[in-house]
């Protein structure tokens, strides 16, 4: 089974791509283009595809987005540019997503190179993480001219992107094709290496012009009574596992997975793609108030998971959870092989000397108290998305850069 | 993104790149030609001007479109004549667009009734600062029978009116031809005779776009008439072409300037004008439907060209497929290619077997349990009209055979299209 979970869902042809550009109805001030987190401009390169200029639309994608082939794949769309599509007012807005992997596959295929490293202004800058926000500040930088050292804790770059969404929504070779798109254009990464432990802060401020910390959230949150069971695993420690093993790993006989955000339903439905029988899922919110996205929930939903909404674990006794419902007087108890937590992530910045309040910065924007030390991703305030990450990656590097004054390669 | 020079000599006058509006409305006032500046455009021919004594009077509404399935403007027929605005109005315009677009190339477009318009008009878009003329002999639907393409297919009167402009002026002057003539090249002959410099085509097609099956006229509507009237866009491409190429073959012409008119939308088409001798391109229809944006993909797309071709000037790939293009008769008939078909991909629609029987040979069998089609190969002739419909893609050119009783390899027949599908 673990090809279903290796195995992304077919894309366009050059045909069915043009059908659908043919769709778009080229507006005027496009708000698809305007409601883009990451300013990719989809009005622009769905122009170009139209014109058979396949190539000018990877360049618009590239330019703006650093992780443009991955933003194709995971990107929240129905909240972002397709929620403002102007063809929603004939039928259903045009596939960008689906477009824009057409392009970048394209783009791949056409071993294209498209970002340029600046000249060298001869400054440096840290980065801790190697999440989207990292890897496109990186970016960002390098084309400005900085030298750029990037610190990543695992064995693998890419934070959530390696780590965490599955395979068969993303890819690992299209992750490591875009990371390679990086390195090959001069960031150095150093990888295993977790900043207050390996190197202490102090010492990266004081080898670099600037650090960021773009660390994410990258620990999975706990509820007491599911602490020291066997029984249960984080939603983040299986999805990781499972990604790093391409989904070749002991499967249980059953699970409960307890949560209803996009992490649960990828647990779900990773847990059914590779053959887990009976999965069910228990989730805090009823489904007019669900928090994962509308694809997602499909996905779940086609895989013919169970989901019970609107129930909160009340207590534990081994593989055993019992559940009361949060508005009506019922309770139920399952018992399953394996019980996983999807109920939040959060942040572990030990030794970075930032402060941070429920996860984010306390203040908007990525300065800190340090004026060498920024933040980035999603420990600054704003959506949690990649597309969120890729945006700020690219402010904080511009602002460092208007502070550094190195920006003559603009 | 890719940045490579696409600047290009025509007739004398140095262009910035080869994109140019085609005389009608798009460039029809200065605010027009202004922003189409501002967004790329490398040279301009404005609203065709005619003297002061023609009154224009337009018919409301002055367009139909030719549309297939869900596709508009297919093609593009208007009932339109010269320009609208004042004599001096157009001069002023054309004289400010030179001051502060120094430049770009502002190309007048003029149109008289008899050899004094045609000296005066020239001498004054001179004065008003234009780099070049071009004079329009091919406007199918003028009210005046002195004027248009009843004078583009007079040679004699090409001729006669080409001198009355060189008269007029000593600006560099291209003639606008039209297709509405089954050889151009005795009319581009008498224009060069007459001095022009090079040709612009091509200028619409006579055309009865769609008629209205309750009214029964013709569209557009016309207080219920109508009139034949000039077609235009993409489905005119294959005739301009088929013109421009005609004229660069003919004994004499070979290196004619040419600007490349008709159905122009995006790089590719603009290659392909470009392949088959034009020099610089101009573009209405495509611009109506869509607006001068479609430029800028023009533009990089035709730079991404030149970069995987290898080719630094433009002016280096101008008429390179010409000596690509023969008669009929001097085609290799030698072979034929069968097509194959590509089961993995084939999704068992099922329009092939019925185009080749209903369109062709009946050489293809359908097996109704899988729905899947064969070629029977002693029935093909290898038309590969197959391929033309398969909606994915599943037919390409396979067994390349000779024909029975003739020489040659059939290893070395080149068959395959690069072109995107
Ligand atoms: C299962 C899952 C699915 C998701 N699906 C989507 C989706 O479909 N679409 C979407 O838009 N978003 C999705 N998200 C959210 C998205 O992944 C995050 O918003 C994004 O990854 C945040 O990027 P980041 O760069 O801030 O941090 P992260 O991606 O979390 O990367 C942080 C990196 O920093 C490293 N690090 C941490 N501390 C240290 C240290 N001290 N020293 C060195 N390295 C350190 C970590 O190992 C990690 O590699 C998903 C998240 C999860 C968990
Ligand atoms: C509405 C309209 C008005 C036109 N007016 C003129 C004109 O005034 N002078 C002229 O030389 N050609 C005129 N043309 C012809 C165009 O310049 C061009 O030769 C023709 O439309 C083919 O190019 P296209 O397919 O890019 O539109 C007109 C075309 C259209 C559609
Ligand atoms: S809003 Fe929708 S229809 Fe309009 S340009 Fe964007 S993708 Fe096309
Ligand atoms: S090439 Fe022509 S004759 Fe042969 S199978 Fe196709 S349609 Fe039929
Ligand atoms: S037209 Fe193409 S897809 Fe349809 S049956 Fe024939 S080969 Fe298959």
């Amino acid at each position: 089974m673990t090809k279903k979970y290796q195995t992304e869902a077919p894309g366009y042809t050059m045909t069915t791509v043009m059908e659908e550009a043919a769709r778009c109805l080229l507006c005027h001030d496009a708000p698809c283009s305007q409601a883009c987190p990451a300013h990719t401009d989809p009005a622009k390169f769905i122009r170009s595809v139209r014109f058979r200029n396949i190539k000018g639309a990877a360049e618009t994608i590239r330019e703006n987005n650093a992780l443009g082939a991955i933003c194709a794949r995971v990107c929240p769309t129905e909240k972002y540019c397709e929620l403002a599509c102007s063809r929603s007012g004939i039928d259903v807005p045009i596939d960008i997503g689906g477009i824009q992997r057409y392009v970048t596959d394209f783009e791949q295929a056409a071993d294209m190179h498209i970002l340029k490293k600046g000249n060298s202004n001869g400054m440096n800058v840290a980065i801790i993480g190697s999440g989207p926000s990292g890897l496109q500040a990186a970016v960002t930088l390098l084309e400005k001219g900085y030298g750029v050292d990037l610190y990543e804790r695992q064995a693998k770059a890419g934070g959530y992107l390696t780590y965490g969404i599955p395979e068969y929504r993303l890819p690992s070779n299209i992750v490591d094709y875009e990371i390679k798109r990086i390195t090959d254009m001069g960031a150095n990464i150093h990888l295993n290496t977790t900043i207050g432990e390996d190197i202490t802060m102090d010492q990266l401020k004081a080898d670099n012009d600037a650090v960021i910390v773009a660390i994410g959230a990258s620990e999975s949150k706990v509820l007491p009574m599911f602490e020291n069971n066997d029984a249960v695993e984080t939603a983040v420690s299986f999805l990781a596992r499972t990604k790093d093993a391409q989904g070749n790993i002991d499967l249980p006989k059953d699970a409960i997975v307890i949560g209803g955000g996009d992490v649960a339903m990828d647990v779900v439905t990773t847990l059914k793609k590779l053959g887990v029988k009976h999965v069910t899922d228990a989730a805090y919110e009823e489904f007019d108030e669900f928090r994962a996205s509308k694809k997602e929930l499909a996905g779940a939903e086609a895989e013919g998971v169970t989901i019970l909404d609107g129930y909160i674990p009340d207590s534990i006794d081994g593989h055993t959870v019992t559940f009361k419902h949060r508005h009506m007087n019922s309770k139920l108890t399952i018992e399953a092989d394996k019980i996983i937590l999807a109920i939040g992530q959060t942040v572990n910045a030990n030794n970075l000397g930032i402060r941070l309040e429920h996860g984010e910065s306390p203040s908007a924007g990525y300065k800190t108290r340090d004026e060498k030390v920024f933040i980035t991703g999603d420990i600054a305030q704003g959506d949690k998305t990649v597309v969120y990450a890729v945006q700020k990656g690219k402010e904080v590097a511009d602002e460092i850069d208007s502070i550094l004054g190195g920006n003559h390669n603009d | 993104m890719i940045n490579k020079d696409l600047s290009i000599d025509f007739m004398g006058v140095h262009f910035e790149n080869p994109f140019c509006l085609s005389s009608s409305p798009v460039g029809n006032c200065y605010d027009m030609c202004a922003k189409a500046f501002d967004e790329g455009w490398g040279g301009i021919v404005f609203k065709t001007i005619g003297p002061e004594h023609f009154k224009v009077d337009e018919v409301s509404p002055r367009f139909d479109e030719l549309t297939k399935e869900g596709t508009p403007f297919v093609g593009f027929k208007n009932m339109e004549q010269i320009a609208e605005h004042p004599l001096d109005e157009n001069l002023a315009d054309l004289k400010k667009l030179k001051q502060n677009y120094p430049d770009k190339v502002v190309i007048a477009s003029i149109m008289g009734t008899n050899e004094e318009d045609w000296v005066e008009l020239a001498r004054l878009v001179e004065e008003a600062g234009a780099d070049m003329i071009e004079m329009n002999l091919s406007c199918p639907q003028m009210t005046s029978h002195e004027m248009g393409s009843d004078v583009g297919t007079n040679p004699k009167l090409v001729q006669k009116y080409c001198e009355a402009v060189k008269r007029g002026s000593s600006l560099p002057m291209m003639a606008k031809m039209t297709p509405n003539i089954t050889d151009m090249v005795p009319a581009a002959k008498a224009a060069l005779a007459g001095g022009a410099d090079g040709i612009a085509t091509i200028n619409t097609v006579k055309s009865i776009s769609n008629v209205d099956l309750e009214k029964k006229t013709a569209l557009p509507i016309v207080n219920g008439k109508s009139s034949v009237s000039g077609f235009s866009g993409k489905a005119v491409k294959p005739i301009a072409l088929r013109f421009i190429q005609q004229l660069r073959v003919a004994a004499g012409l070979e290196q004619l300037p040419i600007s490349g008119i008709g159905g122009i939308e995006t790089w590719e088409d603009a290659v392909e004008f470009i392949l088959m001798g034009s020099t610089t391109l101009q573009v209405t229809t495509s611009v109506m439907q869509y607006g001068y944006r479609i430029v800028e993909d023009m533009k990089n797309g035709l730079m991404h060209y030149m970069e995987e071709q290898g080719v630094d000037h433009l002016a280096d790939l101008v008429g390179l497929a010409n000596k690509n293009i023969v008669p009929a008769e001097d085609l290799d008939r030698n072979y034929k290619v069968y097509p194959e078909i590509d089961w993995d991909k084939c999704i068992g629609c099922g329009r092939c077997f019925i185009s080749c029987y209903d369109g062709a040979h009946q050489a293809i069998s359908w097996d109704d349990k899988i729905r899947r089609p064969t070629i029977d190969t002693s029935k093909c002739v290898g038309c590969h009209l197959c391929a033309l419909v398969c909606p994915v893609g599943a037919i390409h050119p396979g067994k390349i055979v000779m024909k029975p009783g003739r020489e040659g390899d059939p290893e070395k027949v080149d068959v395959v299209s690069q072109r995107l599908h």
